[in-house]
């Protein structure tokens, strides 16, 4: 009876740590290879998404249960990675058109048309939804580096990433340092092993809860880089709730003039 | 019987000094008692009192989930029917609605995150005192447009003042981005620091469109006529908003703070109580066995004649349920009045006191209520002790020989 008894704990524990393996990804990992370092896989996936100079204009899709149609926010992004700073203007819906976002590190102005006025967005309201979203303004700044600010393990090999199972992806845990101006308690992500695409990111609170789920698809090879043209962001917490980014024209190393990156400009509308 | 307690009252009245002494230290304990336990109740219904007029109402009507979350989606569907079927239920002195959200104001150079509350001009006074907390400028008036009252604090940061457009930028319910600019027409100094550094007022009217929330509400706060009457009044709100998707709190839920705070208080008062109490009781037995000790003679001379150990347990039983009893009358003559007095006229605090009860929000005032379980538990308690502090020397009388009492000559 006791035998019966230990096998049947076996089993239970056994069936717990399937559990837990399974919270972390749907196939068991293997391995990453000996000699690879956490830090440079998270580097190159910096790389893969952003030149020192970038250009981008995306299309966002707001869903949400309160919504009867999806929100649409069309907007064109200047981004000086090096210099820390990055313009944004509202290209739709037509009631924010011209309506503006500087980030000056460490500081985010915003600019309303209609009421001509700039306002510098205050620390306090770093967490409130950008543009109606589900990314925050903090998400704008990234006050934080995914680099400096965090500490990154390989956890392992994942040989059938959910959503790209004919991929393969490092899995990396990057965690915050103690000091480090971040709002999670650890974030997972799955860059791609060739090419070094993030194909999904896990964002966790510091009691292990899972906040919010990233995922990235579309890759196409643009200037050399396999780029994911469209991002998913779901905030768990709140059900039905849904942001999508599609990236409609994006150029590398771009020509961009540091006028861009002034106040002067954000109150310039056309 | 007649007859013990005829001679019990005469053995108590033998040392008039002594049973004075007993008695005078009962009255003491039961005025304290009375009058501490009466303060207690007065000063905790005082704060409840300001916190619930300061904010929530002693019954806060919201949408489920609205204490954790406090988002624009968990609300209220609100109409006038809502507000008069509320106002007409049994105890409820005032009804209002309000928009609570958050988003940033800005003032030429400076901008603050603030919590922005839309208030229905001609209800809010009904259940806060928000009205008469405008210190400068006036209060919103019902057919205003587009007006915001600051707290002195948010005021004194944005560097606006009344007259001044300042704009008002946030996310709607419709997740549309909202911004409007509004005059300030008015500013409030607010009890609490942290709610005179965030708070924006603005109309229901105009929170509603602002934030495009149709005929929605995140709240509906509530005042009662009576706190005691919370319970109550709590059941009847519930049945008026039965079979709407809807939460009932009571104060004691929307603050749970200040009823942790109450509970504390009254333990550490209960604890010194206990303590004054305890000592009353080890003077009444103090003095009960003294006059046993000196009438073993007596005693013995009684047994001796026939009388039963039981008659002289009684005897010496009822002796200090006398003490016990003058004492408590005389207290319950003195507390009472003195309560109702004080009650009458609440005593103001002034100076350094004054200024560390208002920072957290509370008049400066010191105040007594007389509940009816305060008299009751008084009695009970000095009664309970004398009953049990008479239980050894009336023992110890019963138990004595005649013999070796008459010898203890």
């Amino acid at each position: 009876m006791s035998r019966h008894a230990t096998t049947r704990a076996a089993r239970i524990a056994a069936a717990l740590l399937g559990l837990l393996a399974g919270g972390a990804a749907a196939a068991p990992l293997e391995p990453a290879p000996p000699g690879l370092v956490a830090r440079d896989v998270a580097e190159r996936a910096e790389d893969a998404l952003r030149s020192e100079r970038t250009y981008l204009e995306a299309e966002m899709t707001v869903v949400s249960p309160r919504l009867a149609a999806d929100r649409v926010v069309a907007f064109q992004n200047w981004d000086d990675r090096p210099g820390k700073r990055s313009f944004i203007r509202i290209l739709e819906p037509a009631k924010d058109a011209g309506s503006g976002f500087l980030k000056l590190h460490p500081n985010l102005w915003m600019f309303v048309p209609r009421v001509e006025r700039t306002v510098r967005i205050p620390p306090s309201m770093m967490l409130q939804s950008w543009m109606g979203s589900d990314f925050t303004n903090d998400d704008l700044v990234k006050e934080s580096s995914a680099l400096d600010d965090y500490d990154h393990r390989l956890l392992g090999v994942d040989p059938a990433p959910e959503g790209h199972e004919d991929l393969r992806a490092y899995v990396v845990e990057y965690v915050p340092h103690e000091d480090a101006p971040v709002v999670w308690g650890r974030i997972v992500t799955w860059i791609e092993t060739q090419h070094s695409t993030p194909l999904r990111q896990e964002f966790y609170d510091e009691d292990g809860v899972k906040l919010r789920e990233m995922t990235f698809s579309r890759i196409e090879e643009i200037d050399g880089r396999y780029y994911p043209r469209s991002w998913r962001m779901r905030p768990l917490d709140k059900e039905g709730h849904e942001t999508r980014i599609l990236v409609r024209e994006i150029r590398f190393d771009a020509k961009i003039d540091d006028a861009v990156f002034t106040k002067h400009n954000l109150t310039r509308t056309r | 019987m007649p007859l013990e307690l005829r001679i019990a009252w005469r053995n108590v009245w033998r040392n008039p000094r002594r049973t004075g002494l007993t008695v005078a230290a009962t009255v003491f304990a039961v005025v304290l008692v009375m009058v501490a336990v009466a303060l207690g109740a007065g000063t905790h219904e005082k704060m409840i009192e300001d916190s619930v007029r300061v904010n929530a109402g002693h019954v806060l009507v919201s949408g489920r989930d609205y204490l954790e979350k406090r988002t624009l989606e968990q609300f209220v569907e609100y109409d006038e029917a809502l507000a008069e079927r509320l106002a007409d239920a049994p105890g409820v002195r005032g009804v209002a609605p309000r928009v609570v959200s958050f988003g940033l104001l800005s003032e030429d150079q400076s901008t603050r995150g603030v919590a922005v509350v839309g208030v229905d001009p001609r209800r809010e006074g009904d259940v806060t005192t928000l009205p008469g907390r405008v210190t400068r400028g006036r209060f919103l008036t019902a057919d205003g447009e587009r007006e915001i009252l600051l707290g002195t604090r948010l005021a004194s940061n944005l560097q606006a003042d009344v007259g001044d457009q300042v704009l008002l930028y946030s996310i709607a319910y419709s997740l549309e981005t909202a911004y409007e600019l509004f005059t300030v027409v008015g500013v409030m100094k607010l009890p609490e620091v942290n709610m005179d550094r965030t708070l924006a007022v603005i109309s229901l009217r105009d929170a509603q469109s602002f934030f495009v929330y149709g005929d929605r509400v995140s709240e509906v706060a509530i005042l009662a006529g009576d706190s005691d009457a919370v319970p109550a009044l709590a059941r009847n709100v519930r049945e008026a908003v039965a079979g709407t998707p809807t939460e009932v709190h009571t104060w004691r839920e929307s603050m749970p703070e200040l009823e942790q705070f109450i509970i504390l208080d009254d333990a550490g008062m209960y604890i010194t109580l206990a303590i004054l109490v305890v000592v009353v009781g080890f003077g009444i037995l103090n003095t009960i066995l003294m006059a046993v000790l000196e009438r073993q003679r007596e005693f013995g001379v009684v047994l001796a004649l026939g009388l039963r150990p039981r008659a002289i347990f009684r005897i010496v039983y009822l002796e200090s349920l006398m003490l016990a009893l003058v004492g408590l009358a005389v207290g319950l003559a003195i507390a009472l009045p003195l309560i109702l007095y004080l009650q009458a006229h609440p005593v103001a605090l002034t100076g350094n006191m004054a200024g560390a009860v208002e920072l957290f929000g509370f008049e400066p005032q010191v105040t007594w209520k007389l509940k009816p379980l305060n008299p009751l538990g008084s009695i009970a308690t000095i009664l309970g002790v004398a009953v049990i502090a008479a239980l050894y020397p009336a023992i110890k009388a019963s138990r004595g020989r005649p013999v070796d009492a008459l010898r203890s000559l």
